[in-house]
């Protein structure tokens, strides 16, 4: 969130907006293809940006507690460098072999892009955009509690 | 009657059901110990029991029996005490880094190398442990999850042990008896010492005919780890003596996911997929000549790979399901590890979730 | 904010515990209204500003504990959050008091866990520094209750509706509920977890129909 001034110098919050591009309009890779997505923070200039960091990680969702694992981050700090990534730039990099996307029964893996700003005021906002690591169909599972 | 083998090569720490249970379980196990041990030594060091530092003055106590009394409470502290030190310890700890501190020391320090992923396959869990045994006949034997026969070692140590000091305190107040004297407080230790003592062979009994009769169950297979796709040779061996109505191999893929919040904990455990790889039925064992037979598993091409984080796993594992005429039916658990498909192997990926076909 | 991809047919569980971590909804009392917590804050001043959130499993003691803390935190206060769960947790508990020492709070999750004797001393402690303690836990203790949380259906009904992933909309109706937490005997946790299950059972039964699967169930 940041706060901006209208014409008569009254604050308001705005939102930033974040819209990411993938080079795969289904965004299903394979393991070990590259990525290339292209990002475009809107709703806010690059002035009130402190910093940003760019990841892509994989979660696990479900019952069970989130778990996290972190394949590529990058956190842009200096002024010349965040320029240079906001408003708009590009990401590219390889994936890994594991783990693949899954959709299980209570748990699910998820891969996804990260774009956190931080803001001068402190706040800081993140977006998240869901891809697919791999082609592992749905489980449909028994159901059958063990546990 | 076959005696369980308690120091085969293939054994390993692996643990089902609830961590929480099972640490609690534990816990009270070496608990009762040690209440045992202190207990029995303040009797003994008090002189209660008749043959203590204080009651010099009993001439026919024999040495052996005070030095056997003195031996009891130390070794049930020390056991009870270092059992409950690591059960503490180890609470709350995953079962990979529980299996992976073999020493109380290291018990003590933070393990740093989990068993963890296997190399350059993040959150796969490595196979090691699956893979360091030979077959005699397939290229590797599989360990089993849960080894009875360790169970029934931990039973039958509690049973003789607990016992022991029942026999002691018996002992004791048989001879204040015959001498006219009545303890109360030793009496009042008596009676539910008795009934945990009895309790104890029973179930122990119980166990040590359940283990016997029905037999080991051995699993050897081609290769490991599996790759989706791929076609595996098993062969089962089951052990034991009499008929078996049933015997079934299935192969699972099972999610488990733990949760932790405030006071709860909770591991559920779900069967997403199973698949009856082979049934044989009305089975006749002979004493010495185990029952084998051949099957061919099939990972379908489209497998989610095994999976391994801090609090979620995938798990591939063949359970054998047998139903021997006179015993409980029974379930054996042997894990597998399911590597994601190479590159090459996968030849890019469907451009679709709907294109994807299972083969298996 | 999250972006699943468009072709995608698999459709997030609201009810997932990533969408119901601790901060993720609102503290709300057992008609499902929002707690006034600057309320409770001044309440816990009243009370010399150590007091006990007294609740059953799942009845939202730890989401309150956190809006707490944080409230307390943008009113100045130094405050440490610990959640006992180990015995070493002990250990940070004491550093937390002395770090809190003249007039700090220490937020402490699962308070009974601490065992009478240990809270005995922690106590102690915190009096002789100055620092001052918030915990939860099952029963009222040694401390002031500052409040009993307590649950009902529609307190359940309130938080479903104010999930921050909106896909339970259509899927999950008031009976779904109201019967969830019949069979959950209150806890609201565990509520949520069976409506996971009942929203995983519906959402699976349309996937069924557009994705061949795992379908392979013999047994």
């Amino acid at each position: 969130m940041t706060s901006q001034e209208d014409g008569n110098g009254v604050a308001r919050i705005t939102a930033p907006r974040v819209t990411v591009q993938f080079d795969r309009p289904d965004r299903i890779y394979a393991p070990e293809e590259a990525l290339t997505v292209r990002y475009e923070v809107e709703g806010v200039g690059f002035a009130s940006i402190r910093a940003i960091e760019r990841s892509v990680v994989w979660y696990t969702e479900g019952k069970g507690e989130e778990d996290l694992g972190v394949h590529h981050f990058e956190r842009i700090e200096a002024a010349a460098r965040v320029r240079e990534v906001v408003p708009a730039a590009s990401l590219s990099l390889r994936l890994p072999v594991s783990p693949l996307s899954y959709e299980g029964i209570i748990v699910k893996i998820r891969w996804c892009v990260r774009i956190r700003l931080f803001f001068a005021a402190g706040r800081d906002y993140v977006s998240e955009h869901v891809f697919d690591l791999g082609a592992v169909p749905p489980a449909r599972g028994t159901m059958e509690r063990l546990a | 009657m076959r005696l369980p083998r308690f120091f085969g090569k293939k054994r390993g720490h692996r643990r089902t059901g609830s961590q929480a249970w099972g640490s609690f379980g534990e816990a009270t196990f070496y608990a009762l110990l040690v209440a045992a041990g202190l207990c029995f030594a303040g009797l003994w060091f008090t002189g209660t029991v008749g043959f203590g530092p204080d009651t010099a003055g009993v001439p026919w106590a024999p040495w052996w029996l005070w030095i056997f009394a003195a031996l009891i409470p130390g070794a049930l502290l020390t056991f009870g005490g270092s059992g409950l030190l690591r059960t503490v310890r180890g609470w709350g700890k995953s079962e990979e880094r529980r299996a992976a501190a073999d020493t109380i020391v290291e018990l003590l320090e933070p393990v740093d190398h989990d068993a963890g992923p296997a190399r350059d396959l993040p959150a796969v869990p490595t196979c090691d442990d699956l893979v360091n045994s030979p077959g005699t006949i397939l290229r590797y034997r599989l360990p089993i999850e849960s080894p009875e026969s360790w169970r029934l070692l931990g039973i039958g140590l509690f049973a003789a042990l607990w016992n022991a000091v029942l026999a002691v305190l018996a002992v004791t107040a048989g001879i204040d008896l015959l001498g006219g004297r009545v303890e109360p407080v030793l009496l009042a230790v008596l009676v539910p010492f008795l009934a945990v003592g009895i309790g104890a062979i029973a179930v122990f009994v119980r166990r040590f005919f359940l283990t016997t009769a029905v037999g080991t169950t051995q699993l050897e297979i081609s290769d490991h780890p599996l790759m989706p796709g791929g076609n595996y040779d098993v062969l089962l061996a089951q052990g034991g003596v009499g008929t078996y109505m049933g015997l079934d191999l299935t192969l699972e893929m099972e999610e488990s996911a733990s949760f932790r919040q405030g006071t709860d904990t909770r591991t559920e455990r779900i069967v997403v997929w199973r698949e009856l790889v082979k049934e044989w039925r009305d089975i006749q064992i002979s004493p010495g000549v185990r029952f084998e037979a051949h099957a061919t598993i099939t990972i379908p091409r489209a497998a989610m790979h095994s999976f391994v984080s801090e609090h979620n796993a995938v798990r591939w594992r063949i359970v054998v399901h047998g139903r021997p005429e006179r015993w409980a039916a029974f379930e054996r658990v042997f894990p597998l590890v399911v590597h994601p498909l190479p590159m090459d192997a996968s030849a890019g990926p469907p451009r679709s979730r709907q294109a994807v076909e299972l083969h298996g | 904010m999250m972006c699943v991809p468009a072709g995608r047919r698999s459709v997030p569980n609201p009810f997932a515990t990533r969408y119901m971590r601790t901060g993720a909804l609102p503290p709300l009392d057992v008609a499902g209204h929002p707690r006034d917590i600057a309320a409770l804050g001044a309440a816990l001043a009243g009370l010399g500003g150590s007091a006990v959130i007294v609740g059953s499993h799942g009845s939202g003691k730890t989401t309150l504990l956190g809006a707490l803390a944080e409230w307390l935190e943008l009113e100045g206060r130094v405050v440490e959050r610990v959640r006992i769960r180990e015995y070493r947790d002990l250990a940070r508990l004491v550093g937390a008091v002395v770090r809190c020492a003249g007039g700090g709070v220490v937020c402490v999750d699962s308070g009974e866990r601490i065992g009478r004797l240990a809270g005995a001393g922690v106590r102690a402690a915190a009096r002789l520094l100055g620092s001052r303690i918030l915990m939860t836990a099952h029963r009222p203790g040694s401390l002031p209750t500052l409040v009993m949380c307590d649950t009902s259906s529609d307190l359940l009904a309130a938080l479903v509706a104010r999930l921050p992933c909106r896909s339970a909309e259509g899927v999950i109706d008031r009976c779904d509920i109201d019967e969830t937490f019949q069979r959950a005997a209150g806890d609201v946790r565990e509520a949520l977890f069976l409506l996971y299950d009942r929203f995983e059972e519906r959402v699976g039964k349309h996937r069924a129909n557009g994705i061949s699967g795992w379908t392979r169930v013999r047994s």
